[in-house]
This record gives C-alpha cells, sequence and structure tokens, in this order.
C-alpha cells in the first residue's frame, strides 16, 4: 500500500582504502520523516552525499519514484522533486533574502533564460518566494541581505529555500547544526509542519538523536559505514546494540514519547 | 525608489553628454563640426578633439562594461577579453579592406560576422574550459588570446605588427570627416549597452548570473545547470566587447596586433575594478576617471630638483600609484564603496528598529 519514494540498494563508497558507507540499503515511504542517525564517522554525511549525488557510490543505486538516478546530475534532481538543504549554511549572502529564495522558485521553469524582462515582474516566483518565508518565518526580513541574519535565520532560510522548489522529497543534513539548543525545537516544529502541510516526504540526517526522537516515523541507526539498526523511535530507543553505541560515545537515549 | 532617483541621474548626465559638443565649442569658440577646407572637413580645434576623447572613453567603457558582466556579475574570471575586441576589429577591417562588397554592405556583414564569430568562439572557449574553475579557467583564457595575438603578429596577410589601416569608410560615419555624427552614433550605442546589461542583470537569467558569483555549488543544488548560464554570459560579453572592438577601428582607422594584446584585457579589468566591480555605473566611472587623466597628464612635464620628467614615460608608475591609492581608499571601487557605505547605514538603522521591536509594549489598564 505504503509507496517507497527513495530507495537505496545495497549502497558502498570508498574513499581510498576507507569504507565510508557499505552495504547501505535504505527504503523511505512517501508521506514519511525519515532519519538517519549515529555517532560521529558512522557515514551518515557519505550516504546523504551519495543520496543526494554529490558523490557517486562506488556499488549500488539510488531509485526515487522507482528511477534509478544513482548518477543523475545534482542540477537535474530539483527538477524531478529531490531537494537538499545543506549542513553548513549554504546561501547566497549578498542577495536578499527574499531574492535568495525567489531564485530557488524560478529555478524549475524554463523562465530562467528570459533576460529581456525584469524579474520582479515574474510574479508567480515572488509569490511562491514570500509563502515560503512565511512558513520559516522570515517574511519580515524579506529585504535584508542574507549575510546579516543571525546564525537561526540563516538555517530558517535554508528551508525556505529547499521549500519554495516545491520538492516531493526533502533531504536536510543536520538542519539544527550549530543553532543554540533552545532554538532546536521550533525549527523542528516547522519541520513537521512543512511536512503535514505540503504532505512532503522528509528524510533527516541528525547527529543528535534527542531531536529526531518526536518527529519521525521511521529512524535508521548508523554506525561505522553500516546500518546498525532500522525501526520506530519506540523500537530504537529499545534497541540494545544502538544503546552500546550511542552509550559508549556517552549519550543519553532519551525514551520516545507516547 | 532607488533606480528611479538614479535615473534622475544618469538623465541628466545624457543630456550633459548630449550637448558636450555645443558646451566646448561654446566655451572655446571652436566649431564642433571642425573646419571646413574645399569640399572635406579638417578636424581642428578643442570641440572635435575633446569629441575624440569622450569617444574613446564611450568604446573603453562598453568594453569594460561587457567585462564586469562576466567578472561583476556573473564571479567568471576571463583574462582573453581582449580576444574578443581584437578579432572583430580585424573582422570588420577585413570586410572593408579585403573584400569586394561596397562600402555599406561590408560594413553591416562585416559588423554582423564580427558578433556571430565573436559569439561562437565564446560558446567554444566556455565548452572548452568552463569546466575548470577558478584560476585554471583564468589561464586557459589568457593562452587562447595570447595565441591570436602571436599569430596576428606574425600574419603576413594583415600586415602582421604593423596592421593595416582601413581607407573605406563613407563620409557619414567617417570620424575624420564627421566626428559630430561618430560621436552620437557611439554615445548612442554605448547608452544602450548600459541599459541593456542593467535590464539584463535585472532579469530572471541575471538573476541566476548573481547566484553563480555568489555560491556557484548552491545554484546547481537549486536546480541551475551553472554552466549554461556562464556560457551566456560569455557570448554576451563577447558579443559586446565586438561592439567595442569594431568602434574602435571605426575611430582610428586602422587595426593591428595591439587591440588584441592583454592590455585591452587588463584596462576593462582595472577600470572596473577602480569604478566598483559589478555595480552598473562602476566600469563607466573608472574608466572615464583613468582616461581623463591619462588624457590631461600624459603631455604635461614635471620638474623635479634639475631633471625634467615626461609624465608620459613614467605613465605606468602613474598608474599603478593611482591603482594602490584608489585599492585603499576605495576597497570595493568608487561606486561599489559608496553602496556599501549606504548599505551599513541601512543595516544598523535595520538593527537598531529590531533591537526595539521585539518588546512589546506593556498593554495598559
Amino acid at each position: 500500500m505504503s509507496e517507497i519514494i527513495l530507495e537505496a540498494q545495497n549502497l558502498r563508497k570508498e574513499f581510498g582504502g576507507l569504507i565510508a558507507v557499505d552495504d547501505v540499503t535504505l527504503r523511505v515511504t512517501r508521506g514519511s520523516t525519515h532519519s538517519i542517525i549515529g555517532p560521529n564517522g558512522a557515514g551518515k554525511t557519505t550516504l546523504f552525499n551519495l543520496l543526494t549525488g554529490k558523490y557517486s557510490p562506488t556499488r549500488g543505486t539510488v531509485l526515487f519514484k522507482g528511477q534509478d538516478v544513482t548518477h543523475a546530475p545534482v542540477h537535474r534532481r530539483p527538477h524531478m522533486g529531490m531537494g537538499r538543504s545543506f549542513q553548513i549554511t549554504n546561501i547566497f549572502p549578498n542577495l536578499t533574502v527574499l531574492e535568495n529564495v525567489r531564485l530557488a522558485a524560478q529555478a524549475l521553469s524554463s523562465d530562467s533564460f528570459r533576460f529581456l524582462r525584469r524579474a520582479e515582474s515574474f510574479t508567480n516566483y515572488v509569490d511562491r518566494a514570500r509563502a515560503a518565508l512565511a512558513l520559516v518565518g522570515l517574511e519580515s526580513m524579506a529585504e535584508t541581505p542574507a549575510l546579516v541574519l543571525p546564525h537561526g535565520g540563516k538555517r530558517k532560510l535554508e528551508l525556505a529555500i529547499l521549500l519554495a522548489a516545491e520538492p516531493e522529497l526533502m533531504l536536510l543534513d543536520e538542519p539544527t547544526a550549530g543553532m543554540a539548543s533552545e532554538q532546536v525545537p521550533e525549527l523542528m516544529r516547522t519541520i513537521e509542519t512543512i511536512r503535514q502541510q505540503g504532505n512532503k516526504t522528509i528524510v533527516l540526517v541528525e547527529h543528535n538523536m534527542n531531536v529526531v526522537m518526536n518527529i519521525s516515523d521511521r529512524i535508521t541507526v548508523m554506525h561505522i559505514g553500516r546500518v546498525l539498526a532500522e525501526g520506530t523511535p519506540a523500537e530504537i530507543s529499545h534497541n540494545n546494540s544502538v544503546q552500546s553505541v550511542y552509550l559508549g560515545e556517552l549519550y543519553d537515549l532519551p525514551r520516545a514519547e507516547n | 525608489m532607488k533606480q528611479l532617483r538614479s535615473n534622475w541621474l544618469y538623465s541628466l548626465i545624457l543630456v550633459f553628454l548630449i550637448a558636450f559638443p555645443f558646451i566646448v565649442g561654446a566655451l572655446t569658440e571652436s566649431s564642433p563640426t571642425g573646419v571646413p577646407r574645399g569640399d572635406r572637413m579638417i578636424m581642428r580645434g578643442e570641440s572635435v578633439r575633446w569629441q575624440a576623447v569622450l569617444i574613446e572613453v564611450f568604446i573603453l567603457s562598453i568594453l569594460a562594461m561587457s567585462y564586469n558582466l562576466m567578472f561583476g556579475f556573473t564571479g567568471v574570471i576571463s583574462f582573453g577579453h581582449a580576444l574578443f575586441f581584437g578579432s572583430a576589429g580585424y573582422i570588420i577591417g577585413l570586410a572593408l579592406e579585403y573584400t569586394a562588397l561596397d562600402t555599406g554592405a561590408a560594413l553591416i556583414l562585416g559588423s554582423l560576422a564580427a558578433f556571430v564569430i565573436c559569439g561562437g568562439v565564446g560558446l567554444m572557449i566556455g565548452f572548452v574550459s568552463l569546466r575548470l574553475r577558478g584560476v585554471y579557467f583564468t589561464i586557459f583564457t589568457l593562452a587562447v588570446a595570447e595565441m591570436f595575438y602571436i599569430f596576428f603578429s606574425r600574419f603576413a596577410l594583415t600586415k602582421a605588427e604593423d596592421g593595416f589601416a582601413v581607407t573605406e569608410l563613407p563620409v557619414w560615419l567617417d570620424p575624420s570627416q564627421s566626428r559630430l555624427t561618430f560621436y552620437y552614433i557611439v554615445l548612442a550605442l554605448f547608452v544602450l549597452t548600459f541599459l541593456f546589461i542593467r535590464r539584463l542583470v535585472n532579469s530572471p537569467t541575471g538573476a541566476v548570473f548573481k547566484a553563480i558569483r555568489e555560491n556557484e555549488d548552491r545554484a546547481l543544488a537549486i536546480g541551475y545547470n551553472t554552466l549554461r548560464f556562464k556560457l551566456m554570459a560569455i557570448v554576451i560579453a563577447g558579443m559586446l566587447a565586438a561592439l567595442a572592438g569594431i568602434l574602435q577601428v571605426l575611430l582610428n582607422k586602422k587595426i593591428g596586433p595591439e587591440m588584441l594584446s592583454v592590455g585591452y584585457t587588463i584596462d576593462p579589468l582595472l577600470n572596473t575594478i577602480i569604478g566598483g566591480i559589478g555595480t552598473f555605473a562602476g566600469p563607466v566611472i573608472g574608466t572615464a576617471g583613468l582616461h581623463l587623466l591619462d588624457t590631461f597628464f600624459r603631455d604635461a612635464t614635471l620638474v623635479i630638483g634639475g631633471s625634467t620628467i615626461q609624465v608620459a614615460n613614467v605613465w605606468g608608475l602613474v598608474l599603478g600609484l593611482i591603482f594602490i591609492l584608489v585599492v585603499i581608499v576605495f576597497p570595493q571601487g568608487v561606486v561599489g564603496t559608496w553602496q556599501s557605505w549606504r548599505l551599513k547605514r541601512q543595516i544598523r538603522h535595520l538593527e537598531s528598529r529590531m533591537a526595539v521591536e521585539p518588546s512589546p509594549a506593556p498593554e495598559s489598564g
């Protein structure tokens, strides 16, 4: 019944002699929030880069809506419905907040090749950009240069850029990285709202287990390049091997609520 | 609002430039059209002399603006811009002097050929080399341009190092006959180039150019095939540089390999940096400033101690000092520094407003 929107089959990535990702298989159901967690060096970011096309896997395939996208170029993916965010804030610093988002809204149409009309006259992209900014709570900062935003604001802008392209699948790389801990719940609520309103699928890579427990439908735990465990938040929090990995790293293991 | 105010300023400058030959004429009691002798006009007098200076400023400004489109707005740094300028010069020169076409047809077809070929060369260079990033691309463009320079310095058909004169120009266009007409033609093309670039940069395409300059990886990640847009920028810049090259040949009535030399890459580069990278007026202000300084001081002599120094002999040194000074005083160019100063003021204003806003006024009652 539930459709698989993203599937990784036996992914393996070697860097010289180092095997960063080893035989990882992953199925993400449409409409779900699927988190990938693991301690430092578990291979989360490498896996993310394989899913988003930044790296080519040594072996294995990535399927999006049943289509082989393993080697699809980075710039084609948004056109298919895949969007990604970046762990290190990656925006257009000297453009306004609105322009950052408007560019993403415009990216999927051939209007980008129209060079004799003013960009603002294509109001549908401006409207979409403003809607995305409203969703993350940045609409009052629309005319500010992006570099002036505080760190938390830049993380929100990152989300708005992603939203404006209206992707079916959002791949988020540690969206809370570097944020003050009191701001984290707000951002996670925003992500949850986005998923519910837009009926989107979210793949979330996180370092911090606490962050994902409450919003995830499924969690994949990685450890030294391999999938250690996969299941619902409740299953994961009771899993012995997960506990030992995280306890080995001196993490508190939270209990999933409900 | 901002654009409206600068439009006012630009209109004012345009009116001044239109009236300029007559203003100089009136001030120096010289004829804006030159002095008639028999059925020819002799280009003598202050008005026509200053027209020539401004025509050069317009042409070099077109060149600098085209360079700025790649360098300042798209973030593509090429050291081969002279290739477009010089190639277009050779193409129009060859069309006028080496073909059996009559002058009018040679002008039109030569110009068209120059645009098409320069656009094509830009496309080819870009396609081969734009996959290279940063300094590798820059070195590649320099190598290609130098290759053409060396080729035309040795090519017997185009008189090698000497180049050749362009004699066949219709009287109405010939700057040594009808300079005033030529002045207005170049002024019109200069204004059109300025408006075209401003429109282009403010268009959806220009937005992508700026996105590539700001963060190419991010532009890729949101779905732009950045190679395609960089190719567009290089082709358009190449064609605008071709326009400058054509006008330069018509003005000097001569074409030689020096038009392909690295000097015609460095000059627009320096003019753009001094005026303000990635601004509309910057390249024009930089070009006008340096060119006018050059014109004023080139013939001057300095007496230091007992020795007399011809400024022309040390012009490179003077230019270097000016460049160092400008970079220290205006690190983002004249226009760029002015804009960022205004931006900073705006941000301070915004921050002080934000500092007040978050605490809502306590409700009375």
